[in-house]
């Protein structure tokens, strides 16, 4: 077994593990029929990641929040709509979770809000840090992110967690609009091969 | 425009991680994928990945906010799946058991695939009415609705495309002279299928023409094929327009530029 291999079955064996995606379609499929202790379940497994990564996109602790219920309540109402072909559970909710974000962001970009955004980078980092110290896919996804080029891997972090978009990146990493475009995706293609997805 | 494209299929990447704002690019890159079945495994995989990253940042939320979401789902009306399907018109009919609606519309869906790929079984009204009528479980039905459409995708890369689409709807109506129109629709592609069942047989030197009717236009979506069983093998027409109503009418061989009767079927799509 190349390392390779190994990292690829942990990685299934915690956040995208084959047995708990199908549990979270069959949760949803319950959910989209009314059973709020289907929801209650899938809010146990997703609340986490869900406002982990609003947080890590909005950095304001209360519009997180916000934000996070907002999702929350959005898989409530669309379960119906989720469709297993396009992906798994987590992946859909996921999905809305970050988009919301981004909007909230892109909403609120106009004004003074960026500023006032970076100006609040420093502070929460170490509790985020900390709060995720002893996970397993944190500890997974940083080694696949560490195996990117600088700028593959600035372009897509920027991207997902910062939540710009590839146009301020490129403004950001002083690189044309093409070479970015071609950075996030060699970028994701290599974190795919690296974290094992199919 | 092969540049073109190849720039378009650059952004999967970005497009997977929401990172193209909103308006005419991201557009231009969703309509690409509709087309591209490579971009949409691409971003479905790129999703996954992201997926990883936000399990990766995984943070308590504060505990309150379980309780204050799980009240605000107790009072929070779900939206129905995206299917819909038409009631005939000048009738109006009250839907009020939305899950006999609902089962009735997938029942359709079943029944357009089926004929679209001449299954042997394919379904008749009459099945959908029974369907109906046995309040077959959601589910079930679901179940075979995907299944069919699963076969179906393989069997034809066009009808496949279109029954890919994003947001697809089924429509069904009953035509003045007897028989059933189902139309698949695609408004993103400006798309349509039809396919129909049971319509009168027509005399000699007669065809079904399709037509789209909008304010500005009204242009010819082909001949109906001669009905085999019933029913008339899948017919895609183009150039859809929003508002626009398809119309079937009765015409001379072999087919006019503008209808010259009345039609016997038009449903708004």
């Amino acid at each position: 077994m190349n390392p390779s291999d190994s990292d690829a079955s942990r990685f299934r064996s915690t956040s995208t593990d084959r047995r708990g995606e199908r549990d979270l379609d069959d949760l949803l499929v319950h959910v989209a029929r009314g059973d709020q202790v289907a929801f209650e379940a899938i809010y146990d497994r997703l609340a986490g990641p869900v406002y982990g990564v609003v947080r890590r996109v909005l950095r304001d602790p209360s519009q997180s929040e916000e934000v996070t219920q907002e999702v929350l309540l959005e898989v409530w109402r669309s379960a119906a709509r989720f469709d297993p072909a396009m992906g798994g559970a987590a992946t859909w909710v996921l999905t809305i979770a970050h988009r919301r974000a981004i909007d909230r962001v892109r909403a609120s970009t106009a004004a003074a809000g960026r500023e006032q955004r970076n100006a609040e980078v420093q502070t929460p980092r170490d509790e985020v840090a900390e709060a995720v110290e002893a996970s397993l896919d944190r500890e997974r996804v940083r080694r696949c992110l560490d195996a990117l080029t600088e700028i593959q891997r600035e372009s897509i972090t920027l991207a997902y967690y910062g939540g710009y978009s590839y146009r301020q990146v490129a403004d950001l990493l002083k690189v044309t609009l093409g070479a970015i475009k071609t950075r996030i995706r060699d970028g994701l293609i290599r974190m795919r091969d690296c974290l094992g997805v199919s | 425009m092969r540049l073109l494209r190849h720039d378009l299929h650059a952004l999967a990447g970005a497009y997977a991680l929401d990172a193209i704002d909103r308006g005419a690019e991201r557009e231009r890159f969703t309509r690409h994928m509709n087309g591209c079945p490579t971009c949409v495994g691409e971003v479905r995989g790129f999703r996954e990945v992201a997926t990883a990253m936000a399990f990766a940042a995984t943070l308590e939320p504060p505990p309150a906010l379980r309780a204050e979401v799980l009240a605000a789902v107790a009072r929070t009306r779900q939206l129905p799946p995206e299917i819909r399907t038409h009631a005939r018109p000048r009738r109006t009919r009250t839907w009020v058991p939305w899950v006999p609606w609902l089962s009735g519309a997938i029942a359709t869906a079943g029944i357009v695939i089926a004929v679209l790929f001449g299954f042997a079984q394919a379904h008749t009204q009459q099945e959908l009415n029974q369907a109906r009528a046995q309040s077959q479980s959601l589910a079930a039905i679901e179940a075979r609705t995907m299944q069919e459409l699963d076969q179906a995708r393989n069997q034809n890369q066009l009808l496949a495309a279109i029954m890919a689409a994003p947001h697809v709807r089924v429509l069904s109506q009953r035509s003045t002279k007897g028989g059933v129109a189902v139309v698949l629709l695609a408004s993103v592609r400006h798309q349509l299928i039809v396919t129909t069942t049971g319509l009168p047989a027509l005399p000699a030197g007669k065809v079904y023409q399709l037509w789209l009717i909008g304010k500005t236009r009204t242009v010819s979506a082909g001949l109906l094929p001669a009905a085999r069983s019933g029913q008339t093998a899948p017919v895609v027409a183009s150039g859809l327009l929003a508002g626009d109503k398809l119309g079937l009418t009765v015409e001379p061989a072999p087919g006019t530029t503008h209808p010259t009767t009345n039609p016997i079927i038009a449903l708004t799509v």
